[in-house]
């Protein structure tokens, strides 16, 4: 048998062949495609292994974007028309600048099949908790002694020129910064006394751009104490790098991190299916193992070895949750009133 | 017969009238809107009256022309060593320039962070030569972020001076040298002003490098030496106030730019061409 194709028809075939993909991947992309932001790093690293392969078996294709919380906020502004995720990870501070700009919208339950196995407090109406990060120093024990507290950092000679710290774009320096303050007599609506504790020992402190940076000094030896949450410990300790976590006398600063629908997502049932798989027994008794060491909210996932070395389940409920709306009115003059005052 | 010459480039001005002046205009109308959705030249005004804000433009100016300075003075050897070298040493001396580019600016930054760091070999051999007590740490230091953007800057003005020094005419040099000019001399004034206009265009680009270099300028400066880009960034990313960061990016662009003009200005001056 011969094949009679004349040199057009073999071209329009040949060129029909080739556009057949670009056809058909625009409509399987808007029925299954999701794209959830989250942190960088260990987080990136977790979600992308833990629960990519388990959207794809329910036919969803999930990319994991990592982005700062304060960079996802800045993205989703930039485009609100089109925004650039279906569902993004932050934390309250963040959470209460979405809701006054109209970026996520509140999350129907029922719609999540482990929302019940869920702890009460991680049961939000703009989406379900993932976690709680409890923060406190990291110290490196080769080259100092465990700090007692936040004002050992700045009144014990040992700690001088190891001691690194962020502005207050980061979550977790706000709450050490904010701890520091009322440890000096300070409050919300007071901050003189930590200006003026930055201002006096600027010179013994390492000022870093970000909790990566942080970590990044910390391997390279530049710095033996910064301020950290467990799970910062715990992948530093998966890297092989010694480096303990010591609980602030004055008590734990912890925050839930929580995944939101974004306003307008393109795919509101991938979502749903993200979210649950997110708090679903498998995945959060994954993310509390090593290095991620992640807390869990699902009640029927046991606290991990890793998490036990750090903290316990009453330490956690006693832990002290700020309060990020009366932060958010003042973070922006905090972030610009530090900067001035470190910079060179 | 100049419009038909100009057919071909079409496609091209058509791609810079939408990719590159629309986006800035687009910029520069978001500059204009007030943090109260007013319009007029408010976050000019409030920038400009800020202290704080004027310091920060100035670092960034000073920290470009420091960097080109420095990044004029360690070349000029090596452009040196390259007229006098014979054609494999060129090609060696070309390729070590070339080298450092086949990597990422980001690469090249963290390897300045192991370089400059507390267990870098900088700090350890000071260490170690009894000039410090114990090894020190360049990072987060206008120092060591200086040695990194020079490191970094110096193929953009080696490059377009090697390419102009191959065709730089020997006979001028052993003119003057026979005329008994010594051999600096004859150089400066017979090499140079032939190899100029490469060194002021390096220059232009050295110093716009240097003073856009986000991620040279956060990782080995740190935060508390705080440049143009990065208080871009702060008003985009942490404060969300993206009119004041267009304009400070207007700003950048303005003050950068007119560094610029002034270097090509000084190009096309009549004695400093060559054989003016």
């Amino acid at each position: 048998m011969t094949l009679d194709l004349t040199r057009r028809a073999f071209t329009l075939a040949g060129l029909s062949a080739l556009a057949t993909p670009a056809l058909i991947r625009p409509a399987r992309a808007a029925g299954s495609k999701i794209v959830a932001a989250t942190f960088p790093g260990s987080w990136e690293d977790a979600y992308r292994s833990t629960l990519t392969p388990t959207q794809a078996q329910e036919g969803f294709d999930l990319t994991i974007a990592p982005a700062l919380a304060q960079d996802q906020i800045a993205k989703l502004m930039a485009s609100r028309n089109a925004p650039p995720y279906d569902a993004i990870l932050v934390s309250p501070g963040q959470t209460d600048v979405l809701i006054r700009n109209d970026l996520i919208e509140k999350i129907d339950p029922t719609r999540l099949k482990n929302w019940d196995k869920l702890m009460p407090a991680a049961q939000s109406a703009w989406g379900p908790h993932v976690t709680i990060e409890i923060n406190g120093i990291a110290y490196n024990p080769d080259m100092v002694d465990e700090p007692t507290g936040y004002k050992a950092l700045f009144e014990d000679p040992q700690y001088d020129k190891l001691v690194a710290f962020t502005g207050f774009e980061q979550n977790a320096a706000v709450m050490a910064w904010t701890e520091i303050n009322k440890l000096y007599g300070g409050s919300y609506d007071n901050m003189q006394p930590v200006w003026e504790l930055i201002a006096k020992n600027i010179d013994k402190l390492t000022i870093a751009t970000s909790g990566d940076n942080q970590m990044a000094l910390y391997q390279q030896g530049e710095i033996a104490v910064f301020m950290c949450s467990t799970g910062n410990v715990a992948h530093l300790n998966d890297l092989g790098l010694n480096c303990k976590f010591a609980k602030p006398a004055s008590g734990v600063p912890a925050v839930p991190v929580t995944i939101h629908m974004v306003k307008g997502a393109s795919n509101p049932d991938g979502v749903y299916a993200y979210m649950d798989a997110a708090i679903s027994a498998a995945a959060q008794t994954q993310m509390a193992k090593a290095p991620t060491a992640m807390i869990p909210m699902n009640t029927d996932v046991p606290y991990s070895d890793e998490i036990s070395a750090f903290i316990t389940p009453e330490e956690v409920a006693k832990a002290a949750y700020p309060d990020w709306v009366a932060i958010n009115k003042h973070r922006a003059a905090w972030t610009e009133q530090f900067d001035r005052i470190v910079a060179m | 017969m100049i419009r038909k010459n100009l057919i071909p480039a079409w496609p091209l001005i058509l791609a810079m009238v939408l990719f590159f002046t629309g986006p800035l205009v687009l910029l520069f109308g978001i500059s204009l809107r007030g943090p109260d959705g007013s319009w007029g030249f408010g976050n000019f005004a409030t920038f400009l009256s800020d202290g704080f804000s004027r310091k920060v433009l100035f670092d960034t100016l000073w920290l470009g022309l420091r960097v080109t300075a420095l990044v004029s003075l360690v070349c000029l050897p090596l452009v040196m060593l390259y007229w006098h070298a014979g054609r494999r040493m060129r090609g060696l001396i070309l390729i070590g320039t070339l080298l450092p580019m086949l990597t990422s600016n980001v690469v090249r930054t963290f390897a300045w962070v192991v370089l400059l760091g507390r267990n870098g070999p900088i700090g350890q051999s000071l260490a170690g030569l009894g000039l410090v007590e114990r090894p020190i740490s360049m990072l987060y230091t206008e120092p060591g972020l200086i040695i990194a953007l020079v490191q970094i800057e110096m193929p953009f003005l080696l490059l377009p001076v090697f390419a102009v020094i191959n065709r730089a005419d020997r006979a001028t040099l052993d003119a003057a040298e026979t005329i008994g000019a010594g051999p600096w001399r004859a150089w400066f004034t017979t090499i140079l002003p032939q190899i100029l206009p490469a060194v002021l265009a390096g220059w232009v680009l050295v110093f716009a490098g240097a003073t856009t270099s986000y991620v040279t300028q956060s990782v080995i400066g740190g935060a508390r030496l705080i440049f143009l880009p990065q208080y871009v960034y702060r008003q985009v990313g942490v404060l969300f106030q993206w009119p004041m960061a267009a304009t400070i990016s207007i700003l950048l662009l303005a003050s950068t730019g007119l560094v610029m003009l002034a270097l090509a200005l000084l190009s096309r001056n009549e004695r400093l061409q060559a054989h003016g």
